[in-house]
């Protein structure tokens, strides 16, 4: 990590992050309740699911599975990039939280060997962590391609499901950091270097997952297997055209503009980049699902389109505000910037500078 | 719990099942708990009971075998004995116990009050009134309108409106008036003589539909496929169909050549016919034909070709083809006997056989049918113009809806002073009635029909009555009259004159006995020779149609499985998808692709038809199996009545026909229309996904000359072999099954249960989907769920179509689809519960306690086979109640009904292959591959016997046999799955002119 200007200091990153914590003001109330209220749809729809049947949803004959699964596919991959927000807490006494912190501390006091012990355990949690992000995402992608529909069975399941779970990860990191840096003025501490760094990463991840839409297509087509082409001439020109071609012209051809330093480096044109790649990684798993049952090429006789009903769009806003319920609680009560890891790459504080820096 | 407290809940349920069966069942809370001290001599709980009796949903008098479980009928079957349906059933005579479970039957007597709303009264006071309002009238007009009644029943009515002074008249829809004014017209004799289509080599349908409601379509589809089916080996022939007709029926769905003539021109192409057959003396003509030769002439191809529809040279091709078969057969009936002008076109097609011989050899008279006590429209339109006039003071119905079928007809109900229903459902006429008698259903009665000539079939009571406040109308009617004993002694009376005639010196009881358990007495009438009529001429000017123009012409055709209607509250054929538009719950309008483009609909887009009688709003449905500017409208729906799954449903055709009769003396079905569009759209309920099956291998036909040159061993569908790479996967995998079968005990030999289907058989009617229904308990779930595709059909009839375009002729091919039972099952790997798992003989299991509903087996099958219970359709007064009281009694005990949240599908009717196990085990001896033939109820039921089931370790079984026919194939073969059914190709004999 590059180094952040000079007059970021100990004592600078500790009372910046510091502040986010403090007391929150309307808006932060309007969105945890906006968030609060779409979790309680998707709770509401939940029940009545349970009490009447799957029924209520869209699923139709031979679309069996549909948003949920999609939702499903969506949240995993950008929880495995959650490794990147690293967050590991801070403590530091401050007001209500105090209680809290001294309960989920339990018993740290910062002594030299106490960090010794943190640094190894870190160490192995994220050497544990990065090969399980690659196998849990593997395995969710041979639940798909162990199947023999066309569209699900291919032997590229487990890297293009990775690296699109990174790809998705890496754009909602920049859709939730634009607004927090922006907010909590954390412009010093999270700098356009790192958005450019994280630009890079979604350049090859995205076009990882572009040629493995090519790819695709290509055996499709070289395979000469009359199913797989019918399935993939119905996902490019079926009735669900819309949904793979926004799929494919978010995932596969917006990013391309990241080859262009200018753009890597201005955070709005970032930011709506990586909405519409979020866009795009929720269609890819639709369009992977849904679009594939839809086209079914085996049985012509059981073609059938698929309409999402109250109930589906009811699960998917709940699983939204499940996720941004759970982000605005974290960003108010746990810093989210890891502030030992700001410190690490700080040069550290020495003879005539103030002490207390180090102390906090 | 002690041991004293479980013998007291047992000692309670048990008794509280046997109470159920002893007493009756009807929805009254049991009153007695008694224990089973003495079973009743004929039941054994758990083991079913047979009794024969005989289907009265349509005329046509099908054998019945009704399976009783603990004193209930559970499931209908057809009856072997009976020489009509020889064991087969179709999805109406199926559907006969929703009749009889129907909840919305009436329980008991009802009379209009003061206020005006029908209350209930005892049946005393009922019959009693009745009594008294019929002595009342006498003199003033009292008439009994009854359904098609050919037996003790109908007599009864006549002796007792004789002795009252009134009269009776029969009330049918479709009375196919035509058919028997054509054969007067042509032949002098009224009489509805026996097609031998099984022993026809050319067979030419104009319009008549013998698969769906044409006289007696169980028999005349079981012998169409005997003549029609490819059997190579012994005779690698079969009989050429040809159909003619504005509008592909599912009768036509299986012709391999489609002439659409235009409406009520089909008796110009048989007089045109028979005018090449004459002229060019292509077969050996009665002498008396050669009369016909100078009016003959009026009708060479090349006159009459244009108004047809079709150029001259397929009509003299059609000419040759049939004379040279040497067994040629046309039958009239259905679209075109109900122009107006079908009367002549019967007779045309008469004389059409009668110049090549046909009649006497396919064309039977002297084993005539029961047509006649069908009664005709014009019977009944005399009584609604005396009804109006004030003329009628008593009016009563047995069996007949005439206030759906007519519109007049309902409005002239209001000028008859007392009108008493027999109906045992809340019909339209039912309704308007003054007293509501309920008759038994025809399974909780005596009675009998005749029929054709030669066959006396018996009906009795399988069962206590459903409803124990219905009473059967003989006995009321006896009541009323006067006399003494019931209508079962009535019934014996009048079956003294059938022993007479028929005993063969056994005593009355042991002839009564054998009777009742063959369902009848079935003699052989020996057929008698006809000659032209003096009419016969006078009929070919006659056969032009008489169409007044309009934007285009309306068919009015009998919905295959509704008819006129009688069927529209039984759920099991509301969903059933119509064997050609594949619509269910809902009415429509089939419309050619051209004529929509004309008037700029799609399908689903509601146009207003408006004839000179009426108008509809009707949803289009586009297809190219309708002639351009034809709209075809079938029956059955419309009604305003008649209970939850009937009422208020789309539109009733009836109202677009005229109300006087025609020629004939029947009703016209063929009206010139108006046609608007409309800004309403409805989203029909079909089951149709692709028509078009692209060359993938689900269907396979094959041209008559390539499958005669078919050698046994040589298989013309290129299976796909394992490959080499793949091969010690699949090796490990049947060890694995192996492994697992030895754990539970299960190692030794065992069947492998498989499955024929013979697509050259196979007509689509779609028996077997309700048959299936009724066998396994399968829920339906309504117009709305059949949008999204939630039906519940285990077996699903595919009806694919080639051509049709660009001047190409349309073929249709149907084919069951129901789960293969794969050797190498998709399903099964993928459930992570092992709930679909691989049985030792072969079947793919699905335990349904195990499932937890992650749907992934069914979007791992290829075949699309699996279904899933997206609600609780068992829940009483859930909202999607499959089975509300009384319905719930014809559930299959032997199958469990499913839970919400669970997948189900075809088990090959595993509960029938155990009982047949445990059966041969009990008896021990070995299983009999003639008993396993038509196990499953699809093929019990098939009336193509298109199914053939069995064990295919068993080299002499008929399903070895079948499967390794060359014609054999199975569907998607290249996915490895090694489905335990093997289709057979269809077989086409050549279109067009091509040999």
């Amino acid at each position: 990590m590059a180094r952040p200007p000079g007059r970021v200091t100990y004592d600078f990153v500790t009372r910046t992050i510091a502040r986010t914590l403090g007391n929150p003001g309307k808006g932060y109330f309007l969105l945890l309740g906006a968030a609060v209220t779409l979790l309680a749809i998707g709770i509401i729809c939940l029940l009545y699911l349970l009490r009447y049947g799957l029924g209520l949803a869209g699923y139709s004959h031979p679309v069996y599975w549909a948003v949920f699964i999609t939702c499903f596919v969506f949240w995993v991959g950008i929880a495995h990039s959650g490794t990147l927000i690293s967050a590991i807490l801070f403590l530091f006494r401050s007001g209500w939280r105090k209680k809290l912190y001294q309960l989920t501390a339990l018993g740290w006091r910062g002594t030299n060997e106490e960090w010794r012990h943190f640094t190894r355990g870190y160490l192995y949690l994220a050497a544990l962590a990065t090969p399980l992000v690659l196998s849990v995402h593997s395995v969710v992608s041979w639940d798909f391609a162990m199947a023999i529909v066309p569209g699900w069975h291919a032997t590229i399941f487990a890297p293009y499901f990775v690296a699109g779970a990174i790809y998705s990860g890496c754009a909602m990191v920049i859709s939730l950091l634009v607004p927090i840096r922006k907010l909590f003025h954390l412009e010093e501490l999270i700098t356009v270097h790192h958005f450019e760094n994280l630009a890079k990463l979604c350049l090859l991840t995205g076009s990882i997952v572009g040629y493995a839409y090519l790819c695709e297509y290509f055996v499709a087509w070289f395979g000469g297997n009359a199913h797989e082409r019918a399935a993939f001439w119905y996902r490019a020109f079926g009735p669900f055209w819309w949904a793979t071609w926004t799929m494919i012209i978010c995932n596969a051809f917006l990013p391309q503009l990241l080859w262009f330093k200018k753009i890597r480096t201005n955070i709005t044109a970032l930011f709506v980049m990586s909405i519409f790649v979020n866009v795009g990684m929720w269609f890819e798993r639709f369009v992977i699902i849904v679009v594939s049952l839809a086209g079914e090429p085996f049985e012509r006789w059981s073609n059938a389109t698929y309409n999402p009903t109250w109930a589906d769009w009811g699960i998917m806003a709940g699983s939204f505000g499940w996720f941004f319920m759970w982000f605005l609680l974290f960003v108010k009560n746990f810093p989210a910037v890891s502030i030992t890891e700001v410190k690490e790459v700080l040069p550290p504080p020495t003879k005539g500078r103030p002490a207390e820096a180090h102390a906090r | 719990m002690n041991r004293r407290r479980f013998l007291k809940i047992l000692g309670i349920t048990g008794g509280g099942a046997a109470a159920l069966s002893g007493c009756g069942i009807g929805p009254e809370p049991t009153q007695r708990l008694l224990p089973y001290l003495v079973a009743p001599d004929d039941q054994i709980p758990g083991v079913a009971t047979w009794y024969a009796t005989t289907c009265r949903e349509c005329a046509a008098g099908c054998g019945l075998r009704a399976r009783v479980r603990e004193g209930r009928a559970v499931k209908l079957e057809g009856n072997p004995d009976s020489p009509v349906n020889r064991g087969r059933l179709c999805a109406r005579g199926q559907a006969g116990l929703q009749g009889l479970y129907n909840p919305d039957r009436i329980t008991g007597p009802r009379l209009r009050g003061a206020n005006g709303q029908l209350a209930e009264t005892t049946w005393d006071k009922a019959v009693q009134l009745l009594a008294q309002k019929v002595a009342d009238a006498k003199g003033k007009g009292i008439v009994f309108v009854t359904g098609h009644e050919t037996g003790a029943f109908g007599d009864l009515v006549d002796e007792w409106m004789r002795a009252v002074g009134g009269r009776r008249i029969a009330f049918e829809s479709f009375a196919l008036e035509a058919l028997r004014e054509g054969n007067r017209l042509a032949f002098g004799t009224a009489a509805v003589p026996h097609y031998d289509f099984a022993a026809a080599k050319y067979i030419v349908s104009f319009g008549a539909d013998f698969m769906e409601t044409w006289l007696s379509p169980v028999e005349f589809q079981n012998a169409f496929t005997r003549a029609h089916a490819f059997a190579a080996g012994a005779d690698s022939s079969m009989a050429k169909y040809v159909y003619v007709g504005p509008r592909l029926s599912l009768t036509g769905l299986s012709a391999d050549e489609w002439i659409a003539a235009a409406p009520g021109t089909e008796g110009l192409l048989a007089l045109a016919m028979a005018q090449v057959i004459v002229a060019r003396r292509l077969a050996r003509s009665p002498a008396d034909a050669t009369r016909l030769g100078a009016s003959l002439a009026a009708h060479t191809p090349d006159k009459v070709a244009a108004q047809i529809g079709i150029d001259a040279k397929t009509i003299e091709r059609l000419a040759r083809e049939f004379a040279a078969s040497g067994g040629g057969l046309a039958v009239a009936g259905g679209v075109a006997a109900q122009a107006a002008n079908g009367a002549d076109i019967v007779a045309a097609v008469n004389l059409l056989n009668y110049v090549a011989g046909a009649v006497g050899r396919t064309v039977q008279f002297g084993p005539d049918l029961a047509q006649d006590a069908a009664g005709s429209y014009r019977q009944l339109a005399a009584l609604r113009d005396q009804m109006a006039a004030g003329k009628v003071a008593v009016l009563l119905v047995h069996g007949a809806n005439p206030a759906h079928a007519d519109a007049a007809f309902a409005q002239a109900l209001g000028k008859v002073p007392f009108k008493v229903s027999f109906s045992s459902d809340p019909d339209e006429t039912a309704n308007a009635a003054d007293l509501v008698l309920p008759d038994l259903h025809p399974l909780e009665q005596w009675n009998d029909t005749r029929p054709r000539a030669g066959v006396y079939a018996l009906q009795q009571p399988v069962m206590a009555p459903v409803f124990p406040g219905t009473m059967h109308a003989g006995d009321v009617i006896l009541r009323a009259a006067g006399r003494t004993g019931t209508f079962k002694d009535y019934l014996q009376t009048a079956w003294r004159d059938v022993h007479r005639r028929h005993g063969g010196g056994k005593s009355f009881e042991e002839f009564w006995t054998a009777a009742l358990a063959h369902g009848g007495v079935y003699t052989e009438i020996a057929t008698r020779p006809v000659r032209l009529g003096p009419g016969a001429i006078a009929a070919m000017g006659e056969a032009a149609p008489p169409f007044a123009e309009g934007d285009a012409t309306a068919v009015v055709f009998p919905h295959p499985a509704l008819h006129d209607g009688r069927g529209a509250n039984k759920p099991w054929l509301q969903e059933l998808p119509d064997p050609v538009s594949k619509i269910t719950w809902h009415g429509w309008a089939e419309v050619h692709p051209e004529t929509a483009g004309k008037w700029g609909v799609v399908n689903g887009d509601v146009v207003l038809l408006k004839s000179e009688a009426g108008e509809v709003r009707a949803p289009v449905w586009i297809t190219p199996t309708v002639r351009p500017r034809v709209v075809a409208v079938p029956t059955g729906q419309g009604h305003v009545a008649y209970g939850r799954y009937a009422a208020g449903r789309s539109f009733n055709a009836f109202d677009l026909l005229p109300g006087e009769p025609n020629r004939a003396g029947g009703r016209t079905f063929v009206v010139a229309v108006k046609v608007t569009k409309t800004a309403e759209h409805v989203f029909l309920a079909t089951t149709e996904g692709n028509a078009r099956e692209h060359g993938h291998g689900i269907v396979n036909v094959l041209p008559l000359a390539q499958a005669q040159r078919l050698r046994p061993g040589k298989h013309v569908f290129e299976e796909e072999e394992t490959p080499a790479y793949a091969r010690g996967a699949e090796e490990g995998w049947a060890d694995a099954q192996r492994e697992m079968a030895a754990l539970g005990g299960y190692a030794g030999t065992h069947p492998r249960w498989a499955m024929a289907i013979d697509l050259s058989r196979c007509t689509g009617c779609s028996a077997c989907v309700t048959a299936c229904y009724a066998e396994n308990n399968l829920a339906t779930v309504g117009e709305e769920l059949v949008r999204r595709h939630r039906e519940m059909s285990w077996m699903r009839i595919e009806r694919y179509v080639t051509g049709g375009e660009d001047g190409e002729p349309l073929h249709a091919v149907t084919a069951p689809m129901l789960c293969q039972q794969c050797g190498n099952a998709p399903c099964e790997p993928v459930c992570p519960v092992f709930a679909a798992y691989h049985t030792p003989d072969g079947l793919n299991g699905q335990i349904y306690n195990r499932c937890i509903g992650t749907r992934y087996c069914s979007n791992n099958c290829p075949y699309k086979v699996r279904y899933f219970n997206w609600f609780n359709y068992a829940e009483p007064g859930g909202e999607f109640e499959a089975w509300p009281a009384p319905l719930q009694l014809l559930l299959n005990p032997d199958v469990t009904v499913r839970e919400k949240g669970v997948m189900e599908k075809c088990t090959f009717c595993v509960q029938r292959i155990r009982g047949k196990q445990n059966e041969a085990r009990l008896a021990d001896r070995r299983l009999d591959d003639a008993e396993l033939q038509f196990l499953p109820a699809c093929a019990q039921g098939c009336p193509s016997e298109a199914i053939v089931f069995g064990d295919l370790n068993d080299p002499r079984s008929r399903v070895r046999q079948l499967s390794d026919n060359p014609r054999g194939y199975h569907v998607l073969a290249g996915l490895n799955t090694r489905p335990a059914i093997a289709y057979l190709a269809k077989v086409a004999a050549p279109s067009g002119g091509a040999a």
